[in-house]
């Protein structure tokens, strides 16, 4: 017996280890910490943009932002748990353009979808990176017409891999293939840099991916860009079209990332949070940041962003549609 | 050479700078107490801690990080020794032989051995690092999923020759392992399977939580079920540190782990992982004496041990040479230097010579640091053993609560870790081993992964594996190691069954 309630107050004093500080009372917002959620690992798009941003938002807001990253099923983990927070702005949303992709996925297969788009209300747009063909320097296609003329002789036997199913560089592959009218073979990898390892190895012929990973290998000669799915070209690669010069008119797609909060969350609350995240993007720590990660800063206030995430996701739902449930097909 | 060398030399005036030596050994220290946490190895040690690196300069950062990590591994091994608790799926096979070595008063040697096998694997392997890593990597690259399915194919035959018990019961678990593997999110088509609503395991099931409840959980409930409380050790000085005997055996594992595990590291990749499973059966298989195997073989924690950290530094040739994202933990330290605003290419050696042969410098001095650091603290450690187990096991209970939540934020991970806890204390009382469900668990999404992939790239045609010579030799290697394990049985006829523990 002995044994045991001495393992009771082991247990009682270790557990007393765990007890958080009582919660100071409401004031005026933000009367104490904010958790920013990156539905992501640490090291990763969300997580290189997330953490200047909560570093100038303590700042400007004089409270702690704290990062908090909670991956899992592709961001649908975290992006659930932020949706289903309590609408009074301590809790904030790092996303991904993914955010548009994982209720659509969900839809298309007919189960509980993890959260809904109209549970979350979008607060800025930070980053917007236009996505970039990039096939072997080795390959015999030096511009995308010799691509798309190749890919029209043999449908199906080019192959291209990719983030992941119904991901964001499968996404923007898709919404060029559509426009091209060609077919091409799909080999998704976990992740955009296993993807990059498999186009660097030859094991895949071609990748859509941001422009950040491919860049060094662009210039090291190893990878050669085709075109761009951005409205203008990169300022990295002034010699790549875009998407657009070369007459697919429709194919433009951007690797994005922004803040959201809750839906619900109070108009006073949103004005603060709006105000902090234009002084952020001026901040000159978060911009020299954002240059050292070569993500170029584009940002949008709530109601211009609210009109780009809607027409993002019209897009992007069309293309789930399109590429519909994989298993279904023959290939 | 004279080239490596003058290079060599500029990292060392690099890495011996004081500020960034400073970095080197806060590193280290940071990283042992990181991974001596219960179930938090390298990879959550890294991710954790990476942000506190966004302050300093590029190379403080990337030492401070190697720091961190190799610091992580050698914590890692300490609470795998002594309490039975994996950091990472790799210390897994540690946790056997070491903590059976505890258990018999040999924990001062156990943690020594971990600590010098990491040590010269960890060296070796900087050094094949720095002369073969542009020549290396470019083989790495040709590993696509075809030849990585070939590597797991491998891997997965190792299960054989991984526990001594009954074969059937070793292949049960081994399929319970598999199973678990399938459960999440379907890469190739984004079906959820097995998730049963709770989008937490759509990612599938983590290895951490599995390996902390079927081992260190487990052990606890079982330690608590004895009759009477286990002796409460009392280390003596002159056990701490190896014998000659103990130091002789564990020499040969060491070199073995350390080639194998650079090899295996090399691929990119998570395949590092299953170095110290196959480094474990190997040295089981080459063992005169298998049966010592699970009762405290030095042999079965130097092995393993020096795999995992060689297949560690393995996995930077891919990540320096060319940065490609080789793994996980490279993966984060890319992104490392990329918040640096250094763009990680094929060009990093040349463009940043001070930062590469820095970090080169520092993983030498960094494994000198450890040993120095570790050596000492074998005492301490084993130390611990002396708590009474009324406050020992609630205090690691609480830790690996803790540990495990931490990696992810996830409550789920928490409750998987507590079911495997209690499904390893039923599994175990009926005397399955457990470490076979880790392997599966491990295997299973890569293979089912690596096959389908290479499907994918051939539009569904098994010729992919018999075009690519890599996959193709390794395929055959495979298959004649199969059928080697089963000459003896059927040299010797009707007594086949015995021998592979159908009927005992």
């Amino acid at each position: 017996m002995s044994h045991f309630r001495k393992f009771m107050w082991a247990v009682a004093a270790a557990s007393m280890l765990l007890v958080p500080a009582a919660a100071p009372a409401q004031d005026a917002y933000p009367s104490r910490p904010i958790t920013m959620i990156v539905p992501f690992p640490p090291g990763g798009v969300a997580d290189q943009s997330g953490r200047p941003v909560a570093a100038a938002l303590e700042k400007i807001l004089k409270q702690p932002v704290v990062v908090t990253n909670r991956p899992g099923a592709g961001g649908a983990v975290g992006m659930a748990a932020a949706a289903n927070a309590k609408p009074d702005g301590y809790t904030i949303l790092m996303a991904l353009s993914s955010i548009s992709i994982i209720p659509e996925a969900d839809k298309l297969f007919g189960r509980q979808p993890a959260y809904q788009m109209s549970q979350l209300a979008p607060v800025a747009l930070v980053t917007a990176d236009p996505t970039v063909l990039v096939v072997s320097a080795d390959s015999p296609w030096k511009t995308v017409e010799d691509f798309v003329e190749d890919a029209k002789k043999r449908p199906g036997e080019i192959s291209f891999s990719s983030s992941g199913v119904y991901g964001t560089l499968h996404m923007a592959m898709e919404m060029f293939a559509h426009a091209a009218d060609i077919k091409l073979r799909h080999v998704p990898f976990s992740g955009g840099g296993p993807a990059l390892t498999a186009l660097l190895g030859n094991h895949v012929q071609a990748l859509a991916s941001g422009p950040g990973p491919v860049i060094p290998h662009i210039k090291a000669g190893k990878l050669r860009a085709l075109a761009s799915w951005g409205e203008k070209r990169l300022d990295a690669l002034p010699d790549v079209p875009t998407f657009k010069e070369l007459g697919y008119k429709d194919v433009e797609f951007y690797i994005w990332s922004g803040v959201f909060v809750p839906a619900g969350t109070p108009e006073p609350v949103m004005k603060v949070l709006r105000d902090a995240m234009r002084q952020v993007v001026e901040d000159p720590e978060f911009k020299s940041a954002m240059e050292k990660l070569q993500t170029p800063v584009v940002y949008m206030d709530a109601p211009e962003f609210q009109k780009f995430w809607d027409r993002d996701a019209a897009m992007l739902a069309a293309a789930v549609q399109r590429v519909g449930r994989i298993e279904e097909k023959k290939q | 050479m004279t080239d490596t060398l003058s290079n060599l030399f500029l990292g060392f005036t690099v890495a011996l700078s004081p500020d960034v030596l400073l970095f080197a050994v806060v590193g280290c220290i940071i990283g042992t107490l990181v991974g001596m946490l219960p179930g938090v190895g390298p990879l959550a040690g890294i991710s954790l801690l990476l942000p506190v690196t966004f302050g300093l300069n590029p190379t403080t950062a990337i030492v401070l990080l190697a720091g961190i990590y190799y610091g992580a591994m050698y914590g890692g091994s300490t609470t795998s020794i002594l309490m039975r608790i994996p950091g990472e799926a790799a210390s897994v096979m540690t946790c056997i032989d070491g903590y059976a070595m505890t258990q018999r008063g040999r924990g001062g040697p156990a943690l020594a051995i971990a600590a010098i096998g990491s040590f010269i694997a960890g060296t070796v392997s900087v050094v094949g690092l720095m002369l073969l890593a542009p020549p290396l990597a470019a083989v790495a690259l040709r590993f696509g999923p075809p030849e990585y399915f070939a590597l797991l194919t491998l891997g997965l035959l190792v299960l054989a020759f991984l526990t001594g018990g009954s074969m059937p019961k070793s292949l049960a678990m081994a399929a319970l392992g598999l199973f678990l593997g399938t459960i999440g999110i379907d890469l190739m088509s984004g079906f959820f399977r097995f998730q049963y609503g709770l989008i937490e395991l759509g990612d599938g099931i983590g290895i951490v939580p599995v390996a902390v409840g079927l081992f260190g959980i487990s052990e606890i409930l079982l330690t608590a079920g004895q009759e009477t409380p286990p002796q409460v050790q009392k280390p003596k000085l002159r056990d701490l540190p190896p014998s000659r005997e103990e130091l002789r055996a564990a020499m040969g594992p060491v070199g073995r782990g350390t080639v194998l595990g650079f090899l295996i590291g090399i691929v990119p990749g998570s395949a590092h992982v299953i170095s110290s499973f196959v480094s474990y059966a190997l040295e089981r298989r080459l063992s005169r004496h298998p049966e010592r195997f699970g009762k405290g073989a030095v042999e079965g924690v130097a092995g393993p041990e020096s795999a995992n950290n060689a297949a560690a530094c393995g996995s930077f040739v891919p990540m320096l040479s060319l940065g490609v994202p080789s793994g996980p933990i490279p993966a984060v330290m890319l992104a490392a230097l990329m918040v640096h605003g250094i763009a990680p290419g094929p060009l990093l050696m040349q463009q940043q010579p001070e930062l590469f042969w820095g970090f080169i410098a520092s993983m030498y001095v960094g494994n000198l640091v450890l040993l120095i650091l570790n050596l000492p603290l074998v005492g301490l450690f084993v130390n611990l053993l002396r708590i009474p187990y009324a406050y020992l096991y609630p205090a690691i209970l609480v830790f690996c609560v803790l540990g495990v939540y931490s990696v992810n934020n996830s409550v789920i991970d928490v409750w998987i870790m507590t079911v495997m806890g209690a499904l390893g204390y039923v599994l175990r009382k009926f005397d399955f081993e457990v470490a076979p469900i880790v392997l599966g668990l491990v295997l299973s999404p890569m293979l089912e992964t690596a096959l389908r992939q290479s499907l994918a790239m051939s539009s569904g045609s098994y010729a992919i594996f018999i075009d690519r010579p890599i996959a193709v030799g390794m395929l055959a290697v495979a298959a004649a190691l199969f059928l080697v394990s089963f000459l003896p049985a059927l040299k010797r006829g009707a007594g086949w069954r015995r021998t592979i523990g159908l009927e005992t």
